[in-house]
């Protein structure tokens, strides 16, 4: 294992991209000036069920302006790929409400939007199915939930134990459909030339797009070029692939003319993927003394009926806490919705929010402080394989943040702290996110003037992994950071992961150590750096397959303080501080954005965040962010992330965890927890509206 | 579509009586969304920021005067003296760049139900001053100039001018419950003008029915149960009593951003602080007077 | 079928032609200027990550329209620095890593611009009512507050 001397590493290097972001010159994937452009506006369905069997473009063609219009009967035929949402314009079938029906390509964006609402499309309605239920008839087990994990997990014998057991918990906690809401809309620039499709596109991996793009048109993956130097923000939203770029891609083919398409914050609630809405029942059987005898957590979750997407919401109770029968379930419908993916920490989000939410209401049960309950059932090695954590300290940041946030006068007792109209409460949950790594290549060169230039096909979606990548070689190089240039955000570099679970860092920042040291090396060896310059590639592959003989999570404490007006149910949160073990922290400027921004994106899924589904029409009725509320800069009061200093051999060459979903993860449990000690009141259904508080 | 720039007022209600289709435009924070959301895409959009005057007040006759076109920003520096009420609705208005836009004749030609400044005018028997080429002008009442959900008195040859309102002569309040700290849609709203004078109290009441509305028996019973004169506190039984009044005048629904019933109950509540505060205000210049 | 438009973007008088009488200042900067600073993202004045100056006022671009700009002043993030020369205010936000991903940036700084020319020493209540209306995904907004209080502790920003 190497080790690399810290310079820049562990520094507060500011952005290197943030003179660009900050004049105004950085360019999006809307903003790439490409000459002879045209505009694509989408025709989504009216219906969430049947078949479209007839589309009238007439009185779109005649429309000034107006190149083409496309719809299943005339767009270019595309290869079949594993997921079926990518098959845009390919079927008569209507999946879903706002699915792509047709699109139409004009000179400009408002004769296209214009002609959009003219096309004429007459549809074989069927009825629609739109309701989650826990009981719902078609429930099923999927094979395998996100990213692929077992549905289910059973030790012991839970059931058993749940009847013995002199304490028990039984709830349902119910998490709503949210949507990602980037800043920036999804966005495509697509363009057919000899070489192939290049493709500007807000994307959070150029490599993982140009592998999902390339199969459909039936060309090799070197025929397509993924382009995103920036992505305006993501969550998700930008990781699995979606039918806007295949739709920007069809269009461009089809004219022969470089197309524009934006998605609309609007169409972004049907067609970029969402948070599916969870039912969650957690049985918790315990001793007097707060230990667990048994833990059961069971997930209902929702798909489309073109793709399945499992949401992985029970995995992290696999490793939380100990006790010896255990069982852990997902099963999923098959709705006439849209396909919900990744939004920040999927699974843990709402999973933590349902078992933090049952373990206060156990210390409650119990009469034990929250923050011992959870000490008392900290494992030894990872209830779910038995192997050891490469690090755990959860039971540190516990303490710490305890310590920090004026724990230990709380008195346990709800509903009894009043300040003028507003009940106080404080409230804790734990937080925890998984390591994950994958395979990259990298390239490193020296040029004689001493400059280096790193290449990898990273992202940077906000997080601050350009500046870190840059750190990272700088230190293995043994050169201050004005020295070394990293290159990203594009699939003509070395192929590399996506930015998703938390892993950017340990992927790239592998491959970039491993490039680094090996052009250290070469250097060495010729004794200097030729007239020519010289560059040396790396493939983490071999390193990435090992398997480890550890458990690899990172966790952490998050704490809130609420204030409830006793008269209208109006909730807010004054305070809230986390503690997070995250192994090595790289930078701990970027860092201490990626905690705060996931603890407040928590904050807004406590209080404000729901999709709303409107059971007629079977869309998301409040698509528009006047109507789905995000947190403000009014909402979030002070916010504190600490680290607790954890040094593990066992990761990646940096020793670092990923640091952007654990933010999220028990932030809303915490709030909830607060709620309750507030109000006395608990609620397990998120968000925490007004109306819920009212007794 | 074609785009319309009126120099003066005259030529705005020539260019309204010759296209009644022509949708004025001042701040553009209502009309510029539903082209955005290509909601609609009317024949014709008529600027009316060239007309300088909609955006100045003036007194006459111990009545104010106000431009509908006075953006949010300017009324809260200009006017909050005068009008506190609307001035504390202008405050929860959007962010700063809407008000920084969006103006009370924006609010009134848009007649949301959710629309803030309108509780602030009913309570304070605000009248609104439309014209047209055939007709000229003529005054309406804010109690009839709401008609349903996002409809009103105005003609389609009619244009806002701007809304009449007495100076405050005694205490006025708003207050609103929403999901957020800022930027928010009301989930319900409220407003209480008092009028000592003549021993009157006037109530607006915002999100909370298909138009914005007074709650006539409450105003009557608080107007009758205040004792002007005295320094008296307020009996706490009235004051309960007028809140169930108000939320009593509510017809409200179910919706994203809230249930009815949840909506009767905070209106009670709204509608208790805000004639507290209201009375309180009251006592005060009472007793410095 | 559309309209020409004359005005001052950044100090330079400007002529747009083929303008679409229902298009807004936002899209004519964007997609007609070649000034793709102020971003959309929202289109109906909730994000404020459009937010121009129009006439040394803070606006929503996506809710003026184009033709309404006719005669007037312009000024959006491009036309803050002075040549290399940022202006404290984009200074502030680099150094305290109030930038993530950057979309929600340009309007960001421009509402913080005006802030600090209306009230040099804000307090965080009043920052945070002059932002209410930026919203921002990334960074929780505390570093953004950062970069308000270090502006203004060094210098209210040039007019």
């Amino acid at each position: 294992m190497t080790t690399v001397a810290a310079r820049a590493v562990g520094t507060e290097a500011d952005r290197v991209e943030g003179l660009e972001k900050v004049t105004g010159r950085a360019r999006y994937a809307f903003e790439h000036p490409i000459e002879d452009m045209v505009y694509a506006a989408p025709v989504p369905s009216v219906v969430a069920r049947g078949e479209v069997i007839a589309v009238d473009v007439a009185e779109a063609l005649t429309f000034p302006g107006v190149i083409d219009v496309l719809w299943h009967g005339n767009a270019p035929k595309l290869e079949r790929v594993g997921n079926a949402e990518l098959h845009v314009l390919q079927s008569p079938r209507v999946a879903y409400r706002g699915q792509y029906i047709a699109v139409v390509i004009a000179k400009t964006l408002e004769e296209a939007r214009e002609a959009a609402l003219r096309v004429g499309v007459e549809y074989a309605v069927e009825r629609h199915d739109v309701g989650l239920r826990a009981d719902h008839p078609r429930l099923y087990r999927p094979e395998r939930v996100n990213p692929d994990l077992p549905a289910d997990v059973q030790q012991g014998d839970p059931d058993t134990a749940l009847a013995a057991a002199p304490v028990t918990v039984d709830a349902v906690y119910r998490t709503p459909a949210e949507h990602n809401n980037p800043m920036e809309p999804h966005a495509t620039v697509a363009r057919w030339d000899a070489e192939g499709l290049t493709l500007y596109d807000s994307t959070q991996g150029a490599t993982s797009l140009r592998d999902a793009v390339a199969p459909l048109f039936g060309i090799e993956p070197s025929s397509v070029r993924v382009i995103a130097p920036h992505v305006g923000g993501g969550f998700g939203a930008k990781g699995e692939p979606h039918p806007p770029v295949v739709l920007a891609a069809l269009a461009a083919r089809r004219t022969g003319r470089p197309v524009k398409l934006a998605v609309t914050r609007q169409q972004m609630f049907s067609v970029t993927g969402y948070r599916t809405p969870t039912i969650q029942r957690v049985r918790l059987g315990a001793h007097p003394d707060g230990h667990l005898t048994a833990i059961v957590h069971d997930a209902v979750e929702q798909s489309s009926t073109i793709h399945e997407f499992a949401e992985q919401t029970t995995t992290p109770t696999r490793i939380m806490y100990a006790a010896p029968n255990r069982r852990t379930t997902h099963r999923l419908v098959r709705l006439d919705v849209p396909t919900p993916s990744w939004m920040r920490a999927p699974g843990e989000a709402p999973g933590m929010f349902a078992l933090e939410s049952a373990m206060d209401e156990l210390a409650a049960a119990c009469g034990l402080d929250p923050i011992e309950l959870r000490i008392r059932n900290e494992p030894e090695v990872d209830p779910e394989t038995g192997l050891p954590f490469s690090s755990r300290n959860l039971v540190a940041c516990l303490r710490d943040g305890a310590r920090r946030f004026g724990w230990a006068d709380r008195d346990p007792a709800p509903g009894v702290r009043r300040r003028g109209r507003l009940l106080i409460g404080t409230g804790v949950a734990a937080s925890t996110y998984p390591v994950y790594r994958s395979a990259c290549q990298a390239t490193a060169r020296a040029e004689p003037g001493g400059i280096f230039t790193v290449r990898i096909a990273a992202a940077d979606i906000g997080t601050g992994a350009r500046t870190v990548l840059t750190q990272i070689a700088a230190d293995v190089l043994r050169v201050p950071l004005g020295r070394v240039r990293v290159a990203i955000g594009d699939s003509a570099l070395p192929r590399a992961s996506l930015a998703g679970g938390s892993s950017g860092t340990a992927s790239w920042g592998t491959a970039v150590t491993r490039a680094c040291e090996a052009l250290r090396d070469e250097l060495d060896r010729r004794g200097g750096t030729p007239s020519t310059g010289v560059t040396v590639s790396v493939d983490t592959t071999e390193e990435n397959g090992e398997p480890s003989r550890f458990a690899r999570h990172a966790f952490g404490a998050q704490f809130a303080e609420v204030g409830v007006d006793r008269d209208t149910g109006e909730a807010r949160v004054r305070r809230l501080l986390g503690v997070f073990a995250v192994g090595r922290v790289l930078n701990p400027k970027t860092a201490r954005s990626q905690f705060i921004g996931g603890m407040t994106m928590g904050l807004s899924m406590a209080l404000l965040e729901e999709s709303v589904l409107d059971r007629e029409f079977g869309d998301y009725l409040n698509h528009d962010l006047a109507q789905y509320h995000v947190a403000a800069c009014a909402d979030v009061p002070a916010v504190e992330a600490y680290w607790v200093e954890e040094s593990d051999p066992h990761l990646n060459p940096m020793g670092s965890k990923g640091i952007g979903e654990i933010g999220i993860v028990g932030t809303a449990a915490a709030v909830a927890n607060a709620v309750h000690h507030a109000t006395g009141i608990r609620v397990r259904d998120l968000p925490i509206r007004l109306d819920k508080l009212l007794t | 579509m074609e785009f319309l720039r009126p120099a003066s007022w005259a030529e705005a209600l020539e260019l309204k009586a010759e296209y009644p289709d022509a949708v004025p435009i001042q701040g553009g924070t209502d009309v510029m969304v539903e082209i955005n959301f290509d909601l609609r895409r009317p024949a014709r959009l008529l600027d009316l920021n060239p007309v300088a005057e909609l955006s100045r007040w003036s007194t006459t006759g111990g009545v104010l005067r106000v431009g509908a076109g006075m953006t949010y920003t300017s009324l809260i520096r200009e006017l909050s003296a005068d009008l506190p009420g609307l001035a504390q609705a202008s405050r929860t208005v959007g962010s700063p760049q809407i008000r920084n836009r969006g103006s009370v004749g924006g609010n009134l030609g848009a007649a949301s139900p959710a629309g803030d400044s309108h509780p602030p005018l009913l309570a304070a028997d605000a009248e609104i001053e439309v014209e047209s080429r055939a007709r000229g002008s003529r005054l309406i009442p804010a109690t009839a100039f709401y008609q349903g959900v996002k409809r009103s008195a105005l003609a389609p040859d009619e244009l806002i001018r701007a809304f009449h309102v007495a100076p405050a002569t005694g205490p006025q309040y708003f207050s609103k419950i929403g999901t957020r700290n800022a930027m928010v849609i009301a989930v319900c709203s409220f407003a209480i003008a008092l009028h000592p004078r003549r021993r009157a109290v006037g109530t607006g009441i915002g999100s909370a029915a298909p138009t914005p509305r007074r709650a006539g028996a409450a105003e009557e019973y608080i107007a009758a149960e205040l004792d002007w004169d005295s320094r008296a506190a307020l009996d706490p039984r009235v004051v309960a009593r007028f809140g169930e009044l108000v939320a009593q005048a509510a017809s409200p629904i179910d919706d994203v951003r809230g249930t009815a019933d949840y909506r009767r109950h905070a209106l009670g509540v709204l509608a208790r602080r805000t004639l507290t505060w209201a009375w309180h205000e009251h006592m005060r210049e009472r007793t410095t007077t | 079928m559309s309209i020409r438009v004359n005005f001052t973007v950044n100090g330079s008088a400007e002529s747009v032609d083929g303008v679409w009488e229902g298009e807004s200042l936002l899209y004519v900067l964007r997609e007609r200027m070649g000034l793709p600073g102020s971003k959309n993202a929202c289109e109906q004045g909730e994000c404020g990550s459009c937010t121009v100056y129009l006439d040394g006022i803070p606006v929503c671009a996506c809710l003026v329209a184009a033709g309404q700009v006719e005669g007037r002043s312009v000024r959006t993030v491009e036309g803050l620095a002075d040549g290399d020369r940022l202006d404290p205010v984009q200074e502030a936000f680099l150094e305290c890593g109030a930038v993530q991903c950057g979309f929600c940036t340009p309007g960001l700084i421009v509402a913080c611009h005006d802030l600090l020319a209306r009230n040099p020493a804000p307090g965080d209540a009043e920052i945070r009512e002059a932002l209410a209306g930026n919203l921002c995904r990334c960074t929780g907004y505390e570093k953004i507050l950062d970069a308000v209080r270090l502006a203004a502790a060094r210098r209210a920003p040039r007019p």
